[in-house]
């Protein structure tokens, strides 16, 4: 391929752009959280700890970040037992219904979130658990399991065909073979999946806003901030957030990475 | 007299439509080496997966020291299998790979330990105990798998086709490894294959299946000098086969009549055809002599020379009769070096009437 | 097929019920048909259900559906979120293939695959504060525009504008939209590629004569992703559009969040599913449609 110099410079500018516009919102948060203009513009005011201080001093959001750590917590286990469970049928079972049984799974991140919310709003109304922490962790567990799926099942589609039958040739009935082969093989992905769901439920605002109530989780708090005035503990709570997603993302993609590496 | 084994009791195995493998019928006795050898889809895999448990049958019983296996399930069954891809646990170090069986059955940690790292060791890899499988070579590996399967001391071992995935040389080693533990533990082993070559120099008796059916089994000598039919004629060893009509049957020979002439073998141990049935026989290519001087005894075919074919110390010629077909010899070199086909133009091909090999109608 | 499909191992030895079969096979099963087909048939039946004395009552009549439908702000509501979305979708797709262009054929494999892991971590991560924080750099005393008076330009109005919805719908998108179209270049036979060059074709000829319709299917769906995503979100156009005049989510927002006519929502919601139902199938059809004759 003929190679434009000028091209080639272009091309790796626009890149660096996009990156710039992607990234833009996410850095502006964070150096306004430090600073200490009410209104976040440029010039910058002075560094200042003094919106930290508000948030960490707010009960409230002391509540909303306990609400949010048992959401994603409750909902990453779910979500990565159902993910799995579903990921080992589609791997070992074949059976009629299996197109249908997998639309099931992987159809929800298609709808689109509003809608979820309020078909779930009106669900646990009538099942009569509207408002509790439960409804939401059932919502976010249906819609995060199928990432969970789509993780395990890529591990699992990397594994020796024989690898399980070779356990039962040993000795082991199927339930031992689960526990010591297979679990231990799709390790990573359980993690990654575990971190992924987390982080998926930990955002989540559409669902979490119509379905909990008053036991609101952190992405609710700041929907409620961000609808009055221009607030700048958004940014200070915004950069726990961004902090918090970041990381499990980004252990989740890690963890991956580095298992397959190191099995070839 | 001691009952076998295991015993194949006209196993039949379908997947959907599709007969993988179809009235099989075979023993196996106590500290025998089998080979099951044939070319791929002939069912050897499918028929050593049934012995494992890993497939049921569809028809038929398998038996284990008389005792019908078809219910039981897999895990419970003690035919340790050293699959083709290893199928060696990645997430555990070599030592752990081996004890698993072991912890199966409920062996204590300590004893767990002690026989993994005894076999490890009678393998010579222990120095390569707590290493991850994916550091071993293709080799160790290997051993380990082996290990794997015989530290739990079973009665009988599968290997399905193990040395597939090594480089040549290794293979020749690890033939010997195996056939001079076989000896030593006196265990039965079963081994699938599609070689020729791994099957007759291991085993002492070989199963020769094609298309799910079995054609021969014998010894790999027996196999050899006298296959039973067309399939097992032309997959194993060199061998010339002609056919033609039957002409003349008698007591205990018949003669067969084709474009390369008129030739009278002995029947051994197949029927008497019938007249006018097509019949083939069988000249194995290292039986069968050459001379340029048309030779005075019964069965001769004179041929002109296509080709030879060194390896080492033994060529095989290819021949062309009259009626076109290829005809194949096989001698020493040294032989060959005696005599001088360059100026000759027809070369001929004969054998002793003991050469040729009957092997019945189509 | 071949003897050796291990593959084709289900089961060990015969059993007819497994109960470990059925305990990982059906828990999804269960809890998806509880919990997300439940919940959608309710919304649909919902659609029909009436409000007396601001308590909703399980009923089946049409009222609702004739308001909202014979209203002209429930369709332009929807000409909107349409036109919204489409904008959005055609804006993103074309920023983001230059970018895509470039992870697909201008870098190596491994920056390649920094780039995504890159792309990945905005993409799960919290939208909502970034629009928030996309409302202060856009505002008319924000960032954008005191730079820009230092250019002397400005200030710009942003907020509350279809462009600021825009923005939005691209901060929703964009890093998936690059990863699927970056998946879907760097898939193609590259070996056409050089072909069309070898055959006299120019660099940026190439791209829609060759590379485009080869890579057709992976950016219609990209495109269908991103439409839909943008069709059915609120966030944007509300904090940054302004939320007057409203698209559908807000439509479904508003109803919800100010009283119980939840059943006019359900309509909005189910007119919504509809339409993106049919734009995923057109798409699909789209995209894996074979050219005949």
């Amino acid at each position: 391929m003929t190679d434009n110099r000028t091209l080639r410079w272009f091309l790796f500018a626009y890149l660096a752009l996009v990156f710039v516009f992607i990234f833009a919102p996410i850095f502006f948060s964070v150096v306004f959280s430090f600073n200490s203009d009410r209104f976040p513009t440029i010039p910058l005011g002075s560094f200042t700890l003094k919106w930290y201080q508000t948030v960490w001093n707010d009960p409230d959001v002391w509540e909303a970040a306990r609400t949010s750590l048992t959401v994603s917590l409750s909902t990453a286990t779910i979500a990565t037992a159902l993910g799995f469970a579903t990921a080992y049928t589609d791997y070992r079972y074949s059976f009629r219904l299996k197109p249908i049984y997998l639309g099931l799974v992987l159809l929800p991140p298609t709808i689109p979130l509003i809608i979820m919310a309020l078909a779930m709003l009106a669900w646990f109304a009538k099942l009569g658990i509207s408002g509790q922490v439960m409804s939401i962790i059932i919502a976010h567990s249906v819609l995060t399991a199928p990432f969970a799926m789509a993780i395990i099942r890529l591990r699992l589609s990397q594994m020796d065909p024989s690898l399980e039958a070779a356990a039962w040739n040993l000795g082991a009935n199927e339930w031992s073979a689960m526990r010591r082969v297979i679990v231990p093989f799709c390790r990573p992905a359980i993690i990654s999946s575990f971190c992924l769901t987390a982080a998926v439920s930990f955002d989540e605002f559409a669902i979490s806003w119509f379905v909990s109530g008053l036991n609101k989780t952190i992405p609710v708090i700041i929907l409620e901030i961000v609808t009055g005035n221009i607030d700048p503990q958004v940014n200070a709570i915004g950069s726990f957030v961004f902090l918090v997603s970041m990381t499990l993302v980004i252990i989740a993609q890690v963890v991956l990475m580095t298992r397959r590496k190191k099995e070839n | 007299m001691v009952a076998p084994l295991v015993e194949f009791r006209s196993v039949v195995k379908r997947f959907d439509d599709f007969v993988a493998v179809e009235d099989v019928n075979f023993t196996i006795d106590a500290g025998e080496f089998v080979a099951i050898m044939g070319p791929s889809g002939c069912g050897k895999t499918t028929t050593l997966r049934m012995l494992a448990g890993l497939e049921a049958p569809s028809e038929g019983n398998i038996l284990m020291d008389g005792r019908v296996m078809n219910d039981v399930p897999a895990h419970e069954r003690d035919t340790p299998l050293v699959w083709q891809s290893l199928a060696l646990f990645p997430f555990l170090t070599a030592r752990e790979n081996v004890e698993f069986g072991l912890q199966m059955r409920g062996v204590g940690a300590a004893e767990c330990r002690r026989r993994a790292l005894e076999w490890l060791d009678r393998m010579e890899i222990s120095e390569f105990a707590e290493r991850d499988i994916a550091s071993l070579s293709g080799g160790q590996k290997q051993r380990v798998a082996l290990a794997r399967s015989l530290v739990i001391e079973p009665r009988i071992l599968l290997l399905d086709e193990p040395l597939s995935a090594l480089d040549a040389n290794l293979v020749i080693r690890m033939q010997s490894v195996l056939t001079k533990l076989q000896r030593e533990l006196g265990i039965t082993f079963v081994y699938v294959t599609h070689s020729q070559s791994e099957a007759f120099a291991m085993a002492d008796r070989v199963v020769i299946m094609s298309r799910g059916h079995i054609s021969q089994i014998g010894s790999p000598k027996d196999i050899y000098r006298a296959p039973a039919n067309r399939f097992v004629a032309e997959f194993v060893g060199r061998n010339n086969i002609i056919s033609g009509a039957v002409t003349k049957t008698a007591a205990k020979t018949v003669t067969i009549e084709g474009s390369l002439g008129s030739f009278t073998v002995q029947t051994g141990q197949h029927d008497a055809p019938r007249k006018g049935d097509v019949a083939r026989f069988v000249v194995a290519a290292d039986l069968a002599q050459i001379s340029v001087k048309k030779p005075n005894s019964g069965n001769v075919i004179p041929c002109s020379l296509i080709s030879e074919e060194f390896i080492g110390s033994v060529v095989t010629l290819f021949l062309e009769a009259e009626d076109g077909s290829e005809l194949k010899v096989q001698l020493q070199e040294r032989e060959l070096s005696k005599m001088n086909l360059k100026s000759a133009t027809t070369i001929y091909l004969s054998w002793a009437d003991e050469h040729g090999h009957y092997i019945g109608v189509d | 097929m071949t003897d050796s499909d291990p593959s084709r191992s289900t089961a060990p030895a015969v059993k007819t019920f497994s109960l470990f079969k059925q305990t990982f096979r059906l828990p999804i099963v269960l809890w998806q048909s509880l919990f997300f087909i439940g919940p959608l048939c309710f919304m649909v039946a919902m659609s029909f259900f009436i409000v007396r004395n601001y308590r909703m009552q399980e009923d089946f009549v049409m009222k609702n559906w004739a308001k909202m439908l014979g209203r002209d702000y429930f369709w332009d509501s929807y000409f909107l979120t349409w036109g919204l979305a489409g904008i959005g979708t055609i804006v993103t797709m074309t920023v983001a293939f230059p970018a895509a262009y470039t992870l697909a054929f201008k870098v190596s494999e491994s920056v390649r695959r920094w780039a995504i892991f890159m792309l990945i971590i905005p993409f799960f991560t919290s939208y909502l504060v970034r629009i928030f924080s996309w409302y202060v750099i856009l505002a008319e005393s924000g960032v954008i525009n005191a730079g820009l008076s230092y250019l002397g330009l400005g200030p710009f109005v942003m907020l509350n504008t279809k462009f600021g919805t825009v923005v939005g719908y691209m901060t929703l998108t964009l890093p998936l939209v690059i990863i699927l179209q970056t998946f879907a270049l760097s898939n193609i036979d590259r070996s056409l590629v050089e072909a069309a060059f070898n055959l006299g074709c120019r660099p940026f000829r190439t791209i829609y004569r060759v590379i485009l319709p080869m890579a057709r299917t992976g950016l219609i769906i990209a495109a269908v992703f991103c439409f839909i995503l943008s069709f059915g979100d609120f966030v944007s156009p509300y904090y940054l559009g302004g939320s007057k005049p409203p698209t559908l989510p807000i439509l479904i927002v508003d109803t919800v969040k100010s009283g119980q006519q939840w059943p006019r929502a359900a309509v909005v919601a189910v007119v919504m599913m509809v339409t993106l139902f049919v734009v995923a199938f057109a798409g699909i059809m789209a995209a894996y449609r074979r050219r005949v004759g």
